[in-house]
């Protein structure tokens, strides 16, 4: 584990109209580092996460990089700092091809042209390397399975090389097998030295693979702790803000 | 991930047949196409000589020019009901410039300029203010045919027909217009761009899931008022070939012009939600509009009819776009409600 750390967020805000979202949260990655980052629904994860990917812009806090303090104006920006996220939603295009999604927004190309030849044949590289099942990088991505359209979103963010990889709810849609391949692939890429934020609501895949968790309630972040130090109950309570010594804590 | 000697390949890039890739709607089109020419064929002698097919050419070559951005436009899930109002505008922008004494050079610019102009309007207030293009359009519809009507008094303004626009309107090579001949080269413009390029793809993209599109990095909000103004600047074109044909610039001309446009993109099997364009589907869109007003008119009955005829063409298309989706839905989306 490093010892600079590769990402810290401090006191991010965001308000939607008069829905305060987030009301400051402090999160820190280091790099090789697997963070688990928990909450109830409504919590603020799938926010904090897009902050940090650049698709929803912060009010207030701090987004620091290596020691350097950054804002991102659009994706771009995140994509830039090679930070990947697999989307809850996604965000993939319908009726766009497996390999056309795979490289939305980096197509390659022969002058002005895009490289279809090019593009489909490391598409399915890419997507072999990842054991992903899909018959043709020509099939449309509205037709394909929910478990296979999530297995592209995971290999178009891992294909980035990122140096963060934000996975959120990476696993929902997919079958036992394919979980256990995420999961080893989590590992994978950590042990690489990137850093990882997994969101997940099966809590047996934190304890898995998370070297931390940091929690967050209500806009908040609440706890923060490392995995050694919890079980399954404390961390349940530590969720629900049902145990008394938690309440205290952050009273 | 893991490296490991790698199994056989999983995934195969593979192309797909033809008839696989190809659009059904598409392709259901160009039966009805076929079926028209042999009906109109049959019923009058002279539909397929080639004097008519060069007539015909010229004929859809107008509306094909401005159902190629049109194209584009409703790929991306918007819509541009402006387009025949802008046709008026540029063409009596183009009639009185040229009657002020104006140079043809100029004035040629000055009525893409034009097109363009309004195309950013339209674009600005639909992608950057984010009113639903339908609304946008139906209110710029209304401004512009009225500058037009305010700028001439209703009057039809002539043009010299010595002058070099003019002859545009006449001119002919191997056989076929001018008209034909730019909008064929229109055609393979926008194909190439739709089917080949990275703005294609974010087009259909767009159209599809745009917030996908926005969070991949895409400015999607330029691509979005690109396509408008590529509508003004096509519309700015087919306003300046209306006047030089017509040899006048009247703030009438294009009346209902936008209907036509949009019943032979959708015909040609461009999803009307967006996300599925075809360049290929929109020529044989404005080939069947077109035909069905020449083939009319060559079997003599009342010219009055083609207006019916074509509206009830527009009422079928769209039903057989809306692939078992309801009106409610396109209404919907066309007003930003989804």
């Amino acid at each position: 584990m490093g010892d600079q750390p590769l990402v810290t967020l401090k006191g991010i805000t965001k308000s939607f109209g008069a829905v305060q979202s987030l009301r400051g949260v402090d999160l820190t990655l280091a790099p090789g580092e697997v963070l688990g980052l928990v909450g109830d629904n409504g919590a603020g994860k799938s926010t904090l996460m897009k902050v940090l990917a650049g698709a929803v812009q912060h009010d207030a806090g701090q987004i620091t990089i290596d020691g350097r303090e950054v804002r991102f104006a659009s994706p771009a920006d995140a994509r830039r700092e090679r930070i990947g996220i697999v989307y809850q939603d996604l965000a993939l295009c319908d009726t766009l091809d497996v390999a056309s999604n795979l490289f939305l927004g980096r197509e390659p190309r022969k002058g002005p042209f895009i490289d279809r030849r090019a593009m489909h044949e490391k598409a399915a590289e890419t997507l072999s390397d990842l054991h992903v099942r899909v018959k043709s990088t020509y099939q449309e991505i509205g037709h394909l399975s929910g478990g296979q359209r999530q297995a592209v979103a995971i290999a178009r963010a891992v294909s980035f090389k990122p140096r963060v990889l934000i996975l959120d709810e990476p696993t929902a849609a997919l079958a036992v097998a394919e979980v256990r391949q995420v999961l080893a692939m989590i590992k994978d890429v950590a042990a690489q030295g990137v850093g990882v934020i997994l969101i997940t609501h099966r809590l047996q895949d934190l304890f898995e693979v998370c070297d931390r968790i940091t929690v967050m309630y209500e806009g908040r972040s609440v706890e923060d702790e490392p995995v050694s130090d919890l079980d399954i109950e404390r961390l349940v309570a530590m969720i629900t803000r049902s145990g008394s010594e938690h309440t205290e804590e952050v009273a | 991930m893991s490296v490991q000697a790698p199994p056989a390949p999983t995934v195969l890039a593979k192309t797909p047949s033809r008839w696989e890739r190809a659009n059904k709607a598409t392709l259901a089109m160009l039966g009805v196409t076929v079926a028209l020419f042999v009906g109109f064929g049959i019923g009058a002698d002279n539909f397929l000589s080639f004097d008519n097919m060069s007539n015909l050419a010229t004929q859809v070559a107008i509306t094909l020019i401005v159902a190629v951005a049109m194209t584009f436009v409703i790929t991306t899930g918007q819509i541009d009901l402006s387009v025949g109002s802008t046709v008026a505008f540029v063409a009596v922008g183009t009639a009185e410039m040229l009657k002020a004494g104006w140079d043809s050079s100029i004035v040629i610019v000055a009525a893409l300029a034009a097109g363009l102009f309004w195309g950013a309007v339209n674009g600005w207030l639909a992608a950057y203010q984010k009113i639903p293009p339908f609304i946008v359009t139906l209110a710029t519809m209304s401004v512009i045919r009225g500058l037009a009507q305010l700028w001439t008094k209703g009057f039809s303004v002539p043009i010299d027909r010595r002058l070099y626009v003019a002859k545009i309107g006449e001119a002919k090579f191997l056989g076929f217009s001018a008209l034909a001949w730019i909008a064929l080269a229109t055609v393979v413009i926008g194909g190439i761009l739709l089917a080949r390029t990275r703005f294609g793809n974010y087009v259909n993209g767009i159209g599809s899931q745009e917030e996908s599109v926005r969070r991949a990095g895409v400015n999607t909000a330029r691509i979005k008022m690109i396509t408008l103004m590529l509508a003004g600047l096509a519309a700015g074109v087919a306003g300046l070939l209306t006047a030089a044909r017509l040899g006048s610039g009247s703030a009438n001309s294009g009346q209902g012009f936008e209907l036509t446009v949009i019943a032979a993109v959708v015909l040609g099997g461009t999803d009307l939600f967006g996300g599925r364009g075809t360049m290929i589907g929109s020529i044989i869109g404005a080939v069947i509009t077109g035909v069905i007003a020449n083939g009319l008119t060559l079997l003599g009955v009342s010219p009055f009819l083609t207006p019916i005829v074509t509206g009830m063409v527009l009422l079928a298309a769209i039903w057989l776009n809306l692939r078992g989706r309801t009106l409610s839905e396109l209404g919907a989306k066309l007003l930003g409600r989804t």
